[in-house]
């Protein structure tokens, strides 16, 4: 059977940056992942931290770490590294970044005509961070028969300063001046029966349709163009594979800075994203196979030594030196509920820190204090592996990464890219400097086997 | 996920774990960002909304609570033709939902309603074709290449004039398989076989038997090379050009001809090995997913089912594949298949190609060449296969490389015909690297 130094389970953010940063340093990697993942639904920016209170996301970052059940606590040393490793891996692949750890947090426009608090975001979000002028005016420009954008809509919203404020914040609001709504008919689009941002953003990569939508673009901007200064803002869809040449042209054509709005999924900044780590992996020397649930395990002491996923018929196993477990957390998969009340790690069954089922539900679901279930997750040493009831390290030759660590309220802290490319950073240092991603002779007989939580058996680890 | 979704099951025999699976959707719509068809028609919504989304109406007669009175619809519309199958909206979806097969299922249900156009009859025949062709090559051939009669034949039969069809072989590999080393064996397994471990059941499928006989010497010469023998019994086309085409009634009764030989065989332990990925794939999982054919005859020929790479890798991760490999000075692009993506095995060939000196094979990293079986030779679809593999020729164009290697013999025909380079199964590359270490070996021999 195939054996790797490393077995990265989840093609998330957490997942492909560390098998990234473990293939860049000469381990033979495999990611499995049950199939795509979040990378699909998310907005494109990097949120590494903007808690309440937070001006910046270093100054986020701080504020979390000083909680001790926070994953902050353990990785604040590596936030740093582990951002610059993920912008210079994006920028290589032609997805720049724009901010860092220290740009202040501002609120950006999305598509639903809410806004969210970011400090980094792709080059195509970039004109959106800086604070409004006096004067200054936000033109929403929408596609005829675009479904999911509704530029009069998006307008009302954003024509409201309270909108842009952020949450739990005093600061003074930044908002333009006034808010207006235009649309743009863009060739052979607007009789589609159907018209998504997948077939808007892959009709932006045909440089001749380009030309003449940006043309249409530009005109529907003028069409609303006061006096005073203004940007524009777009539905996230320009472009997929050449979203880079869109982005080139745009500014220019319309005459005044312009950024894109994320969407409902599926997020065109997501699949980018997702593209440029995936290809990064694979130019890396990185294997990812995507398209089954890990099934089995095989354990040898206190090392797992086999993933197995179900394949066609037999299972596909992948002896393996070290496990990264980055299958994320409720939303991803990576914590499964029991029906006893109890949640489970879903791949190797391992203790989640989580509230009883009583408490698994809020009168109101958009409570500032955030969502009862959002901290759960896998209990973690320094090295991140994961740790029984006592704080001792469960496997040796595991580590956890992303959202299914304990403690990290993500959307109420806004750190789960952060918490990822952190945890990823640490478990790649961590691994190489245990020896156990530097292709040593694996060990070819288990003692053990188990279930997968997934794939119905239970976990073994609770008691132990 | 299975158990969860098999518990759901409210109609036995309706098999609806395919089709009940459509309720683990979450309307994220990640299928339809990795549909490689979706990418360049409109005339194909994407897998979700064919899918999942049109399933609710297709299963509301298993569905009784909520559908009381309601008959069973075949589909919302009829743009689920257009799925090629390809299997990556399966692949790529993390709630488990089995949108490729739900969709096969739905073509099924509309085919069963009416006659199927004599064209997808044909296609999905072609060892029947093959019959006829073989014997008449030349001639057969010369009618393939003639601009007029492949004119008149998508005008008729609706086969696109450029559709890549193979070239008829002058012999068949079983009128030849004896020659080859292998070992034409009866439909029941005989005592005087070599034991399983040093002999494997060859199912040579259509296109080693009637196009291809090269990929099935070469197999033959790496098998050997290991002291494995191949036996080949009798059999008949797998079946899966009638599933992809809808006609499951056809397919069901080629399965169970299939099956009844090869189950004899794998119950004495013998493993089937293909160099057809799409075959094998059709063998490991579709007769059960698709044709409902779940007894113990199928179980044990599925579990006994290996693509040909997948076996080698095994050896070689046993320590038991011989590695005397050549020199080959080459520049390999590879591409791999959807059906191999459908393995779930990785990708066994690069595995196997990392072991040749001098050979930089490099993976093309692309969907899908967008042929699909028999649906980019039909003539309303034919354009659409080739604007989903444009990317993928024009990578290919782009490299000086003569020869490009391609698991499945389907996408080896269309990309030959769109680039105009030589396509080779892998295995075909490891026994020229076996032949290339003979020569070297020789050499240094003489030499001394």
């Amino acid at each position: 059977m195939p054996a790797a130094d490393v077995v990265v389970i989840g093609a998330g953010l957490a997942g492909l940056a560390c098998a990234h940063a473990l293939a860049q340093r000469g381990a033979r990697v495999v990611v499995l992942a049950k199939g795509m993942a979040t990378t699909h639904w998310t907005a494109g920016s990097i949120d590494v931290a903007a808690p309440a209170g937070a001006a910046s996301a270093r100054e986020g970052v701080r504020l979390l770490a000083a909680r001790r059940d926070h994953p902050y606590a353990i990785l604040q040393r590596h936030v740093d590294d582990a951002f610059g490793a993920l912008r210079d891996m994006l920028a290589a692949q032609g997805l720049a970044q724009v901010g860092d750890l220290d740009s202040p947090i501002r609120t950006v426009p999305t598509g639903i005509g809410a806004t969210r608090p970011v400090s980094i975001v792709p080059e195509a979000q970039a004109d959106a961070l800086p604070e409004w002028g006096a004067d200054e005016g936000l033109i929403v420009c929408g596609i005829e028969g675009f479904k999911d954008f509704w530029p009069t809509a998006v307008a009302a919203s954003l024509a409201r300063p309270q909108v842009w404020a952020r949450a739990d914040s005093t600061a003074a609001i930044s908002s333009p001046a006034t808010v207006v709504a235009t649309t743009a008919v863009l060739p052979r689009v607007a009789d589609r029966h159907n018209l998504t941002a997948l077939h808007l953003a892959r009709a932006f990569d045909d440089p001749v349709w380009r030309e003449l939508a940006l043309d249409a673009i530009a005109n529907a901007v003028d069409r609303v163009m006061p006096r005073k200064p203004a940007r524009v803002g777009l539905p996230a869809v320009l472009g997929l594979r050449d979203h880079a040449a869109v982005l080139d042209k745009i500014r220019d054509r319309v005459g005044t800075p312009v950024f894109e709005m994320p969407l409902v999924p599926p997020s065109i900044p997501g699949l980018r994203m997702f593209d440029a780590l995936r290809r990064g992996l694979l130019a890396a020397g990185g294997r990812i196979q995507i398209g089954e649930s890990v099934a089995r395990f095989e354990t040898r002491g206190r090392h797992v030594t086999l993933i197995a996923t179900p394949a066609a018929v037999r299972e596909f196993a992948v002896r393996a030196g070290a496990v990264v477990l980055a299958t994320g957390g409720i939303a991803g998969g990576g914590l499964v509920a029991r029906s006893d009340g109890t949640f489970e790690e879903a791949v190797l069954g391992l203790p989640v820190e989580a509230p009883r089922r009583d408490d698994w539900f809020a009168v109101d679901p958009f409570d500032a204090n955030g969502h009862p279930l959002e901290a759960a997750g896998v209990q973690v040493d320094d090295e991140l592996r994961p740790v029984d009831r006592k704080g001792k390290a469960i496997f040796e030759n595991v580590r956890v990464v992303g959202a299914n660590l304990a403690g990290q309220r993500w959307i109420r802290e806004r750190c789960g890219d952060g918490v990822a490319l952190a945890s990823a950073h640490r478990a790649a240092l961590s691994l190489s400097h245990d020896g156990l991603a530097t292709g040593r002779p694996l060990p070819s007989t288990a003692d053990s086997t188990g279930a997968a939580v997934a794939a119905g058996a239970g976990g073994e680890w609770r008691d132990r | 996920m299975t158990a969860e979704v098999a518990a759901l099951t409210l109609i036995p025999g309706e098999a609806p774990v395919v089709g009940l699976s459509a309720d683990q959707c979450l309307k994220c719509n990640v299928c339809n960002t990795v549909c490689p068809v979706a990418r360049v028609t409109d005339r194909f919504p994407g897998p979700k909304y064919v899918g999942p989304q049109a399933q609710r109406f297709r299963e509301a007669a298993s569905l009784p609570v909520q559908a009381v009175g309601l008959e069973k619809a075949p589909s919302a519309d009829h743009s689920v033709d257009y799925c090629s199958g390809c299997g990556f909206c399966t692949t790529a979806c993390p709630a488990g939902v089995k949108i490729a097969e739900m969709n096969n299922r739905a073509r099924a249900t509309i085919r069963a309603n009416r006659r199927a156009p004599l064209r997808d009859r044909l296609l999905g025949e072609p060892d029947l074709l093959g019959r006829i062709g073989v014997p008449l090559a030349p001639l057969a051939n010369a009618v393939l290449r003639n601009r007029i009669l492949r004119w008149i034949g998508q005008v008729v039969v609706g086969v696109h004039r450029f559709a890549p069809l193979p070239m008829f072989a002058r012999r068949t590999f079983r009128s030849q398989a004896g020659g080859m080393g292998a070992r034409l064996a009866p439909a029941s397994p005989s005592e005087d076989l070599p034991p399983p471990d040093k002999a494997v059941v060859y199912f040579h499928g259509c296109a080693a038997n009637y196009y291809e006989p090269r990929v099935a010497q070469a197999a033959l010469a790496v098998l050997a090379r290991n002291g494995i023998q191949a036996i080949v019994p009798p059999q008949e086309c797998c079946g899966l050009p009638l599933i992809s085409n809808g006609l499951y009634e056809q397919a069901r009764r080629r399965a169970r001809r299939n099956l009844d030989v090869l189950a004899a065989y794998a119950r004495r332990g013998y493993r089937i090995v293909l160099t057809s990925t799409s075959c094998g794939h059709t063998l490991k999982a579709e007769y059960a997913e698709m044709l409902d054919l779940d007894d113990e005859d199928a179980r044990v020929v599925a579990e006994s089912t290996w693509d040909i790479m997948e076996l080698l890798r095994e050896l070689h991760d046993d320590g038991r594949l011989d590695t005397s490999f050549g020199r080959l000075g080459e520049e390999l692009p590879y591409h791999a298949p959807c059906q191999l993506r459908s393995h779930g095995i990785g990708l066994p060939a690069l595995d196997l190609f990392a072991l040749v000196p001098g050979l930089t094979a490099t993976d093309l990293d692309h969907d899908c060449c967008g042929v699909a079986g028999t649906y980019g030779l039909k003539k309303e679809k034919y354009d659409i296969a080739m604007a989903v593999g444009a990317d993928l020729f024009e990578r290919i164009r782009a490299t000086d490389a003569t020869e490009v290697a391609c698991d499945s013999e389907t996408c080896r025909w269309q990309i030959e015909a769109a680039t105009g380079r030589r396509l080779r199964h892998p295995v075909e590359i490891l026994a020229d690297a076996y032949a290339a270490g003979e020569e070297a070996t020789t050499t240094t021999a003489a030499s001394s």
